[in-house]
């Protein structure tokens, strides 16, 4: 009655990992390709068998990162769970005032900063908070803001909110902070 | 059941055929969930502990001259750092190296005292502590076989959280000293094998770049910026090409290009995001690190491009989170960072029985070879660390910086 060998359980153990919650492109089919600011003046290898969202990728704009002003926003922070990318349902009513936001401000651009907490390898962490600030800029696609106004940037674990090694440290330091881009005078 | 069928792998692959010199000290195989097992090493911190040595072979290290004293005591700590020589006092030992160190350089010999013959009788003329390495490099891979590293350069970034600098240093972590003034994130540094060139990671632009550096003339030139991240370079074994994360088509994917920036060519195409390249010594594969499965695990995928994913290839590791693989010179051998009960490891798998085992136990993270494909530099709360993966023995690299990590190693 023995199982004569349990490796083939031992390795699927470590496959049992929660896969991300893939809720992408419901709302936004048509989007891609809609966007004619496709960097590089427009050359670029956008295919559409893309495994990606289908919105074209964040352009670098015409300001600095670091002048992005945080302020105004401060309280829309999105905030995500341990090693995940995904947007929790408690953070959306934040995005919707955001969007709101936005939409009373024409001309404004928004600036979304990705962040990680201290722990893993820095470059894991890096990829991490970029793919948090395509999750959040995907999700205000989806609200109607224009991708074009939608500029993205990672930090990873660089640039942590709190310093500190404690749970509530990290928790505020897995972030997507909202920059707000004034138009140019 | 399941002990009996794990147990006898693990234990051949502790006995590691291609061993040529054996060290002992204690280990304790502790079986671990999923095929890992951990040994429990007494951790070694500081200076002055003695290893348990009994089949070492004893180099005496007497050195003449000028500058006679100081490459006597750089050439005794490499030897005594590659763990496969035990230095001892001139008057006794299986080989006698003796030399001349002057400014101009190091005029080496090493006889073997059995035979009472020359080994080699040569000069190095490396600058400064580097002729003294250079002899010792010498002397391990005429006693051992295998090539030393005290001649390598080690690469890093250190400072605070919010600012970090890249650092070049000596092995031994002397001559530690910044190569960038930028006041921004660097991150991410890999020397090329020769240690002539060093490509990294710079937000100086506002935005995540990858530069190269030639050492020589100090140049620096930005060779990724598409928009979104460009980060985690990584050079190819014969130095034409690099590997990197960008993210310029959605999420974060592997991409090669040559190193003066062209022909890029896509490696990954999925839904997760990938980092933290590694080639294979023969150029033809890289490993990364993949979370489009959920949490990050290693792959393995050919370099030449292609992005359907028929042949990629997981390594399973028995953990759930595994980043920054690191392919060791001689191929065999994968090390990577791990997650294990919140604590940060080092893993390395074994390609040929695709098995995994950790092999830290006080914490450690990014991993990199030395040429010998038996240490590694790794960093672990702030601070470099020199591993031999066979004693699981782990030394402190004294630097004059503080907030150190990312190491690299040219080979």
């Amino acid at each position: 009655m023995n199982n004569k060998c349990r490796l083939p359980l031992l390795i699927a153990l470590t496959l049992v990992l929660a896969a991300c919650g893939d809720e992408k492109n419901a709302n936004y089919t048509g989007m891609g390709g809609d966007n004619g600011a496709l960097p590089n003046g427009g050359v670029d290898t956008l295919n559409p068998n893309d495994a990606g969202s289908g919105i074209p990728p964040s352009p670098r704009g015409n300001f600095n990162p670091n002048d992005a002003d945080y302020q105004t926003l401060a309280e829309d922070t999105i905030y995500f769970d341990f090693d995940k990318s995904t947007i929790s349902g408690d953070q959306r009513a934040k995005l919707q005032a955001v969007s709101d936001w936005f939409k009373a401000n024409p001309g404004d651009s928004l600036f979304l900063a990705g962040h990680a907490d201290k722990r893993g390898t820095p470059e894991y962490n890096r990829a991490l908070g970029e793919r948090r600030a395509l999750a959040v800029r995907e999700y205000l696609v989806g609200l109607g803001l224009p991708a074009a106004s939608l500029y993205t940037n990672s930090y990873g674990s660089d640039r942590p909110a709190v310093d500190g090694d404690t749970e509530e440290a990290y928790a505020k330091n897995r972030r997507v902070e909202i920059g707000v881009i004034a138009p140019k005078p | 059941m399941a002990a009996r069928l794990i147990f006898p792998s693990l234990l051949s692959l502790t006995a590691k055929p291609t061993v040529i010199v054996k060290l002992f000290s204690i280990r304790l195989p502790v079986l671990f969930f999923a095929g890992f097992s951990i040994f429990l090493n007494p951790q070694v911190h500081g200076q002055g502990v003695t290893v348990e040595v009994s089949t070492l072979p004893r180099v005496g290290v007497s050195i003449n001259g000028p500058l006679g004293g100081g490459a006597t005591e750089i050439v005794s700590n490499d030897l005594k750092r590659s763990g496969m020589i035990s230095p001892v006092g001139s008057g006794s030992g299986d080989y006698l190296a003796t030399g001349d160190a002057s400014e101009s350089g190091v005029a080496g010999r090493l006889v073997n005292k059995k035979t009472g013959e020359d080994v080699f009788n040569q000069t190095f003329t490396g600058k400064g502590r580097l002729a003294a390495h250079e002899f010792a490099d010498a002397i391990t891979q005429s006693v051992t076989g295998l090539p030393g590293f005290a001649s390598s350069k080690l690469a890093f970034v250190a400072g605070s959280v919010r600012t970090q600098e890249l650092y070049l240093a000596d092995m031994d972590g002397y001559n530690a000293r910044p190569i960038t003034h930028d006041g921004t994130i660097s991150a991410s540094p890999d020397l090329n094998h020769d240690g002539t060139q060093l490509a990294y990671t710079s937000y100086k632009s506002g935005y995540p770049d990858v530069y190269l550096i030639d050492l020589a003339s100090g140049s620096r030139t930005r060779i990724a910026f598409f928009p979104g991240i460009n980060t985690g370079p990584s050079f190819s074994p014969d130095g034409s090409r690099i590997a990197l994360t960008l993210s310029k088509d959605g999420n974060p994917e592997i991409y090669t290009m040559s190193t003066d920036g062209g022909s890029l060519t896509r490696i990954t195409r999925t839904r997760g995001g990938e980092t933290s390249p590694s080639w294979s010594p023969t150029g033809d594969q890289l490993v990364y690190s993949s979370d489009d499965r959920g949490s990050p695990q290693l792959f393995i995928s050919s370099s030449s491009g292609t992005t359907d994913g028929s042949d990629w290839d997981h390594l399973v590791t028995g953990n759930s989170y595994c980043t920054k693989p690191d392919w060791s010179p001689d191929g065999k051998s994968i090390a990577f960072t791990t997650r294990i009960g919140g604590q940060f490891q080092i893993g390395v798998f074994d390609v040929a029985s695709r098995t995994a085992q950790l092999i830290t136990s006080n914490g450690g993270e990014d991993p990199a070879w030395t040429r010998d494909s038996r240490h590694l530099v790794y960093s672990n709360d702030g601070r470099l660390r020199l591993l031999d993966t066979v004693s699981r023995e782990s030394l402190p690299i004294e630097v004059s910086a503080s907030g150190c990590g990312e190491p690299t190693v040219s080979r």
